[in-house]
């Protein structure tokens, strides 16, 4: 078999790892009960993004990529969970029931969803210098999960963080195919997230204001 | 002295044998601590068995023979099962052959069959709660040891356990890989499930609601029971066995043949089973139980683990 010869290397099999656990945590994300630890998950998960960032930097001496994991870190893993922790502060909303599956038949789809993305991309025949390939597989495979956590969770918390989370695995993805990219690019990115974060806010504040909860099930009311 | 491979073979199952009600007291013991009580003596199941072996053998009316003969099949399976997975030693023994790490799984799920059927036997329906729970347990968490089997085949190209280990032993790259660590998280999961700790079993209580294992033998009594018991703590040795030696550490085994290798094999492992016994007393008692029917989700976190496991190495990053 392929995988009995081939042993990865230390770093690829570290990198391989810090991808995996973006991925779980986003698996984690989509079961969460409390939106608290929902958003605590994100930031965990950003922190996971900026490790991968680091690894790669420091093993192929790619400078500007330190740049990139500061910002990331400053912005995904302080500020943003911070802001929207606030938010839910004000709100006083902690627990939405929100599922609108069962949590084990969400995590099966997941699974799925998840294989299907993987084997999608390992059919791709691209290939990377600076990131072990696997890893764009489970980038993939973030993407779709996070798709997954905005569709089957009915709450605005929810489906901002999944937004945001969906940012990571694409952070992930540019990592393994664009480790190289221009700098002024990758920032271009960073603060887009930004403006997500801004527009969500003020979701947040109004749906709350006008509907008193942050489940979004009471939207499906609003037919004309 | 070198000793014969039999010998060695032997003394797998009597280290099996005779330490398992001292980790189990051990473990007991721990736990008592962790919960502000003074805990029972370590070597207090040992005093139970004694006791038990000295009662008599009372029987339900209605029951046939597989009452009695249940505990006895279930007892000489956990006395099977040491011989194919690397106890002390960490090169294969001759009947280490017989049998990869999918046997040893059949073999432990007919060793529970067993004890089912004898629980079923009484028409008690407190057996019966609990031979039923554990029968729809043991099937909804066998998914995750088959991916975790499949991952070992695909590491190793081959299941059986001594290879395995080989591998984890062999360098650093072996331990960090992805799959790897995955396979070892969800057979973490499936241990201290399988030993009645986490998600919703209370492994010493009766009360209904975390009843499985113990439920089942509730209709025992006399040597059927301290078999049982011998037997049930046997069974978590044995698991703690392949978690240990084959996963996590498979370090301090003996490398040759020789007496005091051998010997000296013993309490290291001792101490290891000790270790990881201290780590699930922790962690169940830091965890609240799950009600019964979340216990899926459980399963499905086990799963997911072993899946992605076996994921990453088809895309040859594991």
């Amino acid at each position: 078999m392929l995988a009995s010869t081939h042993v990865p290397s230390v770093f690829t099999g570290s990198a391989d790892a810090v991808a995996l656990v973006v991925l779980l945590s986003e698996f984690a994300m989509l079961r969460a009960p409390l939106l608290r630890s929902q958003i605590r998950l994100y930031s965990f998960q950003s922190f996971a993004v900026t490790g991968l960032a680091v690894i790669v930097a420091a093993t192929r001496n790619l400078n500007e990529l330190f740049i990139i994991a500061g910002f990331s870190f400053v912005l995904k893993v302080v500020l943003v969970p911070g802001i929207i922790m606030r938010l839910l502060r004000d709100s006083r909303v902690d627990l939405v029931g929100s599922h609108r599956l069962g949590v084990a038949s969400m995590v099966l789809l997941a699974i799925v969803i998840s294989v299907f993305g993987i084997f999608v991309v390992g059919s791709l025949p691209i290939h990377s210098q600076s990131l072990p390939t696997p890893a764009l597989g489970l980038a993939m495979a973030i993407i779709l999960v996070s798709f997954l956590l905005v569709i089957l969770r009915s709450d605005v918390v929810s489906q901002a963080v999944g937004f945001f989370s969906l940012e990571n695995g694409v952070s992930v993805a540019s990592l393994v195919v664009a480790a190289g990219l221009p700098l002024i690019v990758e920032v271009a990115f960073l603060f887009d997230l930004l403006v997500a974060v801004v527009v969500f806010g003020v979701l947040m504040r109004v749906h709350h204001n006008r509907t008193k909860t942050l489940s979004t099930s009471v939207l499906d009311r609003l037919r004309g | 002295m070198k000793l014969a491979p039999a010998e060695i073979q032997a003394l797998q199952d009597l280290t099996i044998v005779v330490f398992a009600p001292l980790v189990s007291g051990g473990i007991a013991h721990i736990e008592g601590r962790l919960q502000g009580r003074r805990g029972p003596r370590i070597l207090q199941p040992y005093y139970d068995l004694v006791k038990f072996f000295a009662k008599e053998t009372l029987v339900p009316e209605d029951a046939s023979w597989v009452f009695l003969a249940g505990p006895v099949l279930a007892f000489s399976c956990y006395l099977i099962v040491p011989l194919l997975i690397p106890v002390l030693t960490n090169y294969p023994l001759p009947l280490g052959y017989i049998g990869d790490i999918l046997a040893g799984g059949f073999i432990l799920a007919l060793a529970g069959f067993a004890v089912a059927l004898a629980a079923v036997e009484t028409g008690s329906p407190y057996a019966q709660l609990g031979s039923s729970r554990a029968m729809t347990f043991g099937a909804l968490i066998e998914p995750s040891i088959l991916f975790v089997t499949f991952t070992v085949a695909l590491i190793t190209t081959t299941d059986l356990p001594y290879f395995e280990a080989a591998a984890v032993r062999s360098s650093m790259s072996q331990i960090v890989r992805p799959a790897h660590i995955l396979a070892v998280i969800a057979f973490f999961l499936v241990v201290l499930n399988d030993t009645g700790r986490i998600p919703v079993e209370s492994h010493t209580s009766t009360i209904e609601f975390g009843m499985i294992d113990e439920a089942r033998t509730l209709e025992h009594s006399g040597p059927a029971f301290a078999l049982l018991r011998w037997g049930s703590a046997m069974k978590q040795l044995i698991l703690y066995v392949i978690l240990i030696n084959v996963f996590i550490a498979p370090w301090g085994l003996a490398g040759s043949r020789s007496l005091g290798a051998v010997l000296i094999a013993i309490p290291i492992f001792i101490t290891k089973a000790f270790g990881v016994g201290f780590l699930f007393a922790i962690i169940d008692n830091s965890f609240s139980k799950l009600r019964l029917f979340k216990i899926t989700e459980y399963m499905a976190v086990a799963f997911l683990l072993a899946v992605l496991a076996l994921l990453v190495l088809f895309l040859g990053g594991g």
